[in-house]
């Protein structure tokens, strides 16, 4: 994407502005040594084996009555969603 | 007999010396009236309806496990079906877990009580319980200072005996340095023992489940019951149960080591400072080899921990967005809707910290932050496996200094970020770090190579009986 996307928007959070607080945290990291003789690799992947199955599992019926009462809007039985971006 | 809350209670209720509603209903009358702003919700229903199957139980004559009937406090970043989990929020402040988070089921299936939704940090983005809607957590000690954070209000009912134990979570020291605040144990596992699975993500590679207890026996009996594999988080590992006898016998530590950058600096405050070197001497004379070790520059470790922190958990909290859940407020568009209500129901501190994120992960400017940041981490780590392999205890001090007043925090957050100088590196290894309410004013950290918590159980109950 080359337009140049500002803070506030990446962060959906109207008139948000940098902090100078965190940015000084920021230029500590700039400025710290590299190591460059450290090749770390990581080995975060779960092996094969360790997967868990790939079937699928269905809520409990509590479960699925309180996600539906979380939801922010209803009418006529209907769970109500925000205009969609048209753009 | 060692001392342990938890064996305490547990001989009260078998031997018919206290009934379990009589035990609960109390603890929720402390916890009710209480002044230090611990509670977001009480559970009080569930709680005496568990009471008095328990006390039908005992009264049938059948044997009851040890947490069984035992009452404890969950930080409100845990999921408990049907109850409200804020976060300290104004966005969750209505929400309802659908769900049980593994570490707390865990905690049920032993019997053991829930009594409170506690106080903390709004999505745990901070060191002192001020960033929450339900008011800043008192600490236990002194009312006019902070309670620590993020578990602030976990580590304050256990101080004043509100539960037996609670379960804060521990991203960047949030479980140790609230309980180094109110003077209890506050342990952080090695990443991955207990399953984050229902705890409310803030960053991921360092989030931790930890329990805060007044003494060592009880921190030992809980992370037992947590601890262990579980197919919904994928980073979690199968784990040995820690008998009481392997952390008695404390024989095995032969050397100890601190970092001296953490001592010799300007920003520590004096008496902790000879607190802690009076500790070191009562350690070496038990003739135990105490070295001093270097280390990475105390902005260093704060800067590489903020960096990584607020990376992950402004892609963790993206989903805060009020269309599925949380306190949407409607725009023109769905845009707009995303927009608004992140604005009005975020705090400025969790503000703060997604734009943060956001800034090291744009184009342009992750190079030379974000993946510098993940480099430093790998240094770090190198370190402490390096240092792990001369000594097999890390001992430092859990702040730089005393607790803050409330309202001090606020107002300077790169010097709140600042006061998580000891903290956040153990994090950032992954490393199991207990604190314990002795050597210095907050306290001390206890730390041990990776899965090796019970060793830092057992150092524990050494400086137990040595300082």
């Amino acid at each position: 994407m080359s337009k140049i996307m500002t803070v506030d928007i990446l962060s959906s959070i109207k008139g948000a502005k940098p902090s100078e607080s965190v940015n000084k945290l920021f230029d500590v990291i700039k400025n710290a040594n590299k190591n460059t003789a450290l090749n770390t690799v990581h080995t975060n992947a779960v092996t094969l084996d360790d997967l868990r199955e790939d079937v699928v599992i269905d809520s409990p019926q509590m479960e699925k009555q309180i996600i539906i009462a979380n939801f922010p809007k209803e009418k006529n039985g209907y769970l109500v969603v925000s205009k969609v971006i048209e753009e | 007999m060692m001392e342990s809350q938890i064996h305490k209670i547990h001989q009260q209720l078998v031997n018919k010396e206290i009934s379990c509603t009589k035990l609960v209903q109390e603890r929720l009358d402390l916890l009710k009236l209480n002044t230090h702003n611990t509670v977001n919700s009480l559970l009080d229903t569930l709680a005496l309806a568990s009471a008095a199957k328990v006390d039908a139980k005992i009264e049938s004559g059948q044997e009851i496990g040890l947490l069984e009937g035992i009452p404890f406090g969950i930080k409100d970043v845990y999921m408990v079906q049907g109850t409200y989990t804020t976060a300290s929020s104004d966005l969750l402040k209505k929400y309802k877990s659908p769900y049980t988070a593994t570490a707390i089921q865990k905690l049920f299936a032993a019997g053991a009580i829930p009594l409170v939704k506690e106080n903390c940090d709004s999505f745990g983005h901070g060191s002192s319980s001020e960033n929450t809607i339900f008011g800043a957590v008192k600490n236990a000690n002194n009312p006019n200072l902070v309670g620590g954070g993020s578990s602030g209000g976990s580590a304050v009912n256990v101080a004043k005996d509100y539960t037996v134990f609670s379960i804060g979570g521990d991203t960047g020291g949030s479980v140790r340095q609230p309980a180094g605040y109110n003077n209890v144990y506050g342990f952080k596992p090695t990443y991955g023992r207990i399953s984050r699975f229902g705890l409310m993500a803030y960053a991921s590679s360092t989030d931790c489940v930890g329990p805060i207890a007044k003494s060592i026996e009880d921190i030992r009996i809980v992370l037992n019951a947590m601890s262990g594999k579980d197919i919904k988080d994928q980073t979690t590992y199968p784990s040995e149960t820690i008998l009481a006898a392997t952390i008695s016998n404390t024989d095995a530590i032969k050397t100890v080591g601190y970092f001296k950058n953490f001592i010799e600096n300007d920003a520590i405050d004096a008496k902790v400072k000879s607190d802690f070197l009076a500790t070191i001497e009562k350690i070496k004379a038990k003739g135990i080899q105490v070295k001093e070790l270097d280390f990475f520059a105390s902005d260093t470790l704060v800067a590489t921990y903020y960096t990584l922190a607020m990376a992950e958990t402004a892609s963790n909290l993206s989903r805060l967005d009020g269309t599925n859940y949380g306190n949407r407020i409607e725009g023109a568009s769905l845009k707009d809707t995303y927009s608004i209500t992140r604005s009005e129901n975020f705090s400025e501190e969790t503000k703060r910290r997604v734009v943060g994120g956001n800034q090291v992960l744009s184009q342009g400017f992750s190079d030379e932050i974000y993946l510098k940041g993940l480099s430093v981490r790998d240094q770090i780590a190198a370190n402490f496996e390096k240092d792990f392999h001369q000594v097999d205890i890390i001992l430092s001090p859990v702040t730089p200094s005393s607790p803050p007043k409330i309202g001090d925090s606020l107002k300077d957050p790169l010097a709140m970020y600042l006061s998580d100088a000891y903290t956040v590196g153990f994090s950032l290894g992954q490393l199991p770090t207990l604190t314990v309410p002795q050597g210095t004013e907050t306290g001390l950290q206890i730390t041990a190579a990776k899965n090796n918590d019970a060793l830092v159980l057992k150092f524990a109950n050494f400086l137990k009986d040595t300082i």
